[in-house]
């Protein structure tokens, strides 16, 4: 298959660089990639994947845009209050980018999501059992999956490749069980750009998994934004894991 | 604030380097607002450890130490990501991380 006129045009700052090309292109156009959560961090994730070509994107969340929302997650307006997020950000998706597929889930994670099959999984949640269950989901798949958070000034960030590396997950580096801390995005704030920042990452890094560029299973990177400073961390594998450990 | 006797502050070094016996300590994003007056080094001894080292805090620093007993906290030592019981030696950077949660 190859690209349209229309999407020669469209795509053409990809397909200057010799490193995407015509041959990358086509990789994104043929990748379905499902973003879970659609707040601070699916809005900038969504956008940049719609906007470069994702040919499918599947968005889930359960939740109705709020006017708490407008700080941070850049997809809403004020006409959307009380409709549900995922729903939103497929019209204006699709605004952005007709040529590309945008199914929705307008409830949180459940099997149904799971169903269909994908190319790769952008965690954008805000809580650690939704990221585990994607976690645990993505290594049985042998998927790659792209996890982000963010609080405050910081963020962090990071992401598998199961579908190269079978060993080393999230549950390894923060385990399952553990509880939640006391706070989050909603009890103590966040700063609107810095989920833009973990956003473009995530986005970033999707798009170099899918056109084959990708070498750092599971690396952390961390950013704060109130001091500029970033820290990559290098973990091992958990031999005990439950999800990925050796049974 | 002195630290703890537990806990001896470190002169640093004019090269920059650090010196023997001492392991230099970071406390990343916003851990580093509760850990001001927290010596940038400290003199390594045998058995020391991540929880060890939170518990030496706790006297001096308690709001540093509540925080550091959260849920989710990450710990490295020297770039690589480490559980609280890991043993920490001379020379080591261990730095500490806070939970990042929301989305
Ligand atoms: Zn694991």
């Amino acid at each position: 298959m190859s690209l349209s006129d229309s999407q020669f045009m469209r795509y053409s700052r990809h397909l200057l660089m010799d490193d995407i090309g015509e041959q990358g292109q086509q990789r994104l156009l043929n990748a379905h990639v499902l973003i879970v959560g659609m707040g601070g961090l699916g809005c900038p994730v969504s956008l940049y994947l719609a906007a470069a070509g994702l040919g499918g994107l599947t968005l889930c969340d359960g939740d109705t845009v709020d006017q708490s929302n407008l700080q941070r997650q850049i997809l809403y307006t004020p006409e959307d209050y009380g409709k549900p997020k995922a729903l939103c950000a497929q019209q204006r998706l699709l605004a952005l980018n007709p040529d590309i597929e945008v199914n929705i889930f307008t409830e949180e994670l459940s099997p149904a999501t799971l169903a269909p099959s994908y190319d790769l999984v952008v965690d954008c949640t805000d809580n650690l059992a939704t990221r585990q269950q994607l976690n645990a989901y993505c290594f049985a798949q042998k998927i790659p999956f792209v996890s982000a958070s963010a609080l405050g000034w910081e963020g962090q960030l990071v992401a598998f490749d199961f579908a190269a590396s079978g060993n080393l997950c999230l549950n390894c580096i923060i385990d399952k069980e553990s509880a939640e801390p006391l706070l989050n995005c909603s009890n103590s704030g966040v700063v609107g750009p810095v989920l833009g920042v973990m956003g473009s990452l995530q986005a970033t890094t999707a798009i170099r998994i899918l056109v084959g560029y990708f070498k750092q299973h599971g690396r952390v990177q961390r950013y704060d934004g109130k001091s500029g400073q970033w820290l990559t961390l290098n973990a091992k594998a958990n031999p005990q894991c439950d999800i990925c450990g050796v049974r | 604030m002195p630290l703890s006797c537990s806990i001896k502050p470190a002169a640093s070094p004019a090269t920059g380097l650090l010196g023997l016996n001492m392991i230099k300590l970071l406390f990343f994003g916003r851990l580093g607002d509760f850990a001001e007056g927290v010596a940038p080094n400290i003199e390594a001894r045998a058995d020391l450890t991540p929880a060890k080292i939170r518990d030496l805090l706790a006297a001096d620093h308690p709001a540093l130490f509540a925080e550091l007993s959260q849920p989710q906290v990450l710990i490295s030592l020297n770039q690589m990501i480490v559980g609280w019981e890991q043993p920490v030696f001379d020379g080591a950077e261990l730095a500490f991380l806070p939970p990042v949660t929301g989305g």
